[in-house]
């Protein structure tokens, strides 16, 4: 059985450069070529291994900066890993980076009409659902006003209506939730639910661990880089829990 | 080695069939939303692409009619179809070194296939190209030129004079994302360029011992092609323009690899 989402031994090192590095031609040439190669190197992601089943919820846990959504984006193919190799099949649905694939000066209608087709859908297939999307992000009065004029929550509510427009395959869900009021994120839940009841796998990175022991059926917890447990979603939450109060018992008695 | 399931957007289980047509609405819808981006920016709108070319024809008809008398047979409809190739080119070059850059919001967007933004560049400001065409014909019209057999080749032209923007855009791009100047620099070599280009005048004065190295710049074989397929219906010498397309090609494909190699660090550097 192949899953949708394979990742074997994923290692991911940003470039940090120097100070001095010559970000215009002119100074480059003035320098002679010097500076443009990275100072060091950073590992934000190293040698992670892990599959998502269909019909299987993964949970992403771990500090800011441990390289969550540099995972998420990595499956989502933005980007490229350094050495190992992510293999994903079937249609996409991403909300890793708020804002992403909308322009402010284009108007909601416009936003969702290329949104769509970027995601994968024909523009005879995204007019037919722009009614549902429309409806599902509960923007009827604003759809023709320039995204600018939206709020975050309501650019929040439109991406999720036009990622999850049609069944994705793949799915996968940045902290961008958080962004919503709590009605809206309880519809986005049910939809993500609806999807995994019906086969689609769904990656999805939180700080709210109980969202993970209550939704997802496996975990990985990432600290700097490393992948520091995989396995069933309520043991890993219970372990990374238990290490955050502990990291806290040991910040209070200092 | 890294590897990534790529070109899978239209989804890897569609058939060629749905993926041709899918490629094609893509394109479309960017092409689309470049153009409604730059007019939403101005009052003028659409009114803009025509307006710009017009104001540029006044000036340089009025110093090279009563200023600077070039003598130049019809020269009004000489000179707007020297500015219409001159524009579509500086236009889609000076824009499309800026697209990555100025497309953050779709070079991170998951999958998105980015070897298309240059393309869509390119396209757009050939749109513009094709707006003025119908003023073009209007000035054909009053100087009593054509219809003209040799304008069935005008296809091909357009063809050639894409590839070359292109094969341009593609390396300028990709160099614009590390080197920010690179879209400055390019500003002032077009506008030196423009004088080095037979836009306002005739090639043909060109003294001859510079013509060999004259011919070596693309845009005058190219505004040389038009004007003789336009203005004197005739079919101009091939040779030079199967070489431009040719070269043109060649640099895509060398090119596109770089771009593409190029391409898994964009999202980093912006």
């Amino acid at each position: 059985m192949v899953h949708p989402v394979q990742v074997s031994h994923v290692t991911k090192r940003y470039r940090r450069h120097s100070r001095h590095r010559p970000y215009t031609l002119q100074e480059a040439v003035a320098r002679g070529f010097g500076g443009l190669r990275p100072k060091e190197t950073i590992l934000a992601l190293s040698e992670i291994s892990f599959d998502v089943p269909c019909g299987a919820m993964a949970g992403i846990v771990g500090a800011n900066g441990a390289g969550k959504s540099t995972l998420l984006r990595l499956v989502g193919g933005v980007g490229r890993p350094d050495s190992g190799s992510i293999r994903t099949d079937g249609r996409l649905g991403a909300m890793i980076d708020l804002g992403v694939g909308f322009h402010p000066d284009l108007t909601g209608r416009e936003n969702v009409r290329t949104n769509g087709v970027i995601g994968g859908l024909t523009r005879r297939e995204i007019n037919a659902r722009l009614d549902d999307i429309v409806d599902f992000a509960g923007l009827r009065d604003f759809i023709d006003s320039p995204l600018r004029t939206y709020s975050s929550g309501m650019w929040m509510r439109l991406a999720f209506a036009v990622a999850t427009a049609v069944r994705p395959d793949i799915l996968l869900v940045d902290e961008v939730l958080a962004v919503g009021d709590a009605a809206f994120q309880e519809k986005c839940l049910a939809r993500i639910r609806d999807f995994k009841a019906r086969g689609s796998s769904i990656l999805l990175v939180t700080h709210q661990i109980g969202l993970v022991e209550r939704l997802c059926d496996l975990a990985l917890w990432l600290d700097a880089g490393r992948l520091v447990e995989l396995g069933p979603a309520p043991q890993v939450a219970q372990s990374y829990l238990a290490h955050v109060q502990e990291a806290q018992l040991a910040q209070a008695t200092d | 080695m890294a590897r990534v399931a790529a070109g899978t957007y239209a989804g890897s289980r569609a058939s060629l069939g749905r993926r041709v047509l899918y490629l094609a609405d893509l394109i479309r819808e960017l092409v689309m939303r470049d153009l409604k981006l730059r007019y939403k920016r101005s009052v003028l709108g659409l009114a803009w692409s025509l307006l710009n070319p017009l104001l540029q024809f006044l000036v340089f008809a009025f110093v090279f009619h009563w200023v600077l008398p070039l003598d130049i047979e019809n020269y009004p409809v000489f000179l707007f179809t020297g500015l219409l190739v001159w524009n579509w080119f500086s236009g889609a070059l000076h824009g499309g070194a800026g697209v990555v850059v100025d497309s953050v919001e779709l070079v991170r967007y998951p999958r998105f296939p980015i070897l298309l933004l240059p393309l869509v560049s390119v396209a757009s400001h050939w749109v513009h190209f094709l707006l003025a065409l119908p003023v073009l014909g209007a000035f054909l019209a009053l100087a009593g030129i054509g219809p003209y057999w040799s304008w069935l080749a005008l296809p091909l032209l357009m063809l050639a004079q894409f590839a070359f923007i292109l094969s341009l855009v593609y390396l300028l791009a990709a160099a614009h994302v590390f080197f920010r100047d690179v879209q400055y620099l390019l500003g002032v070599a077009l506008l030196l360029g423009f004088y080095l280009s037979p836009v306002f005048y005739d090639s043909s004065i060109v003294p001859e011992r510079f013509q060999l190295l004259y011919r070596l710049n693309p845009v005058a074989v190219l505004i040389d092609a038009y004007r003789s397929v336009l203005l004197e219906g005739q079919l101009p010498p091939a040779l030079p323009l199967i070489i431009l397309l040719a070269g043109a090609l060649l640099m895509i494909a060398l090119g596109l690899p770089v771009f593409h190699r190029a391409s898994y660090r964009f999202a980093e550097e912006l």
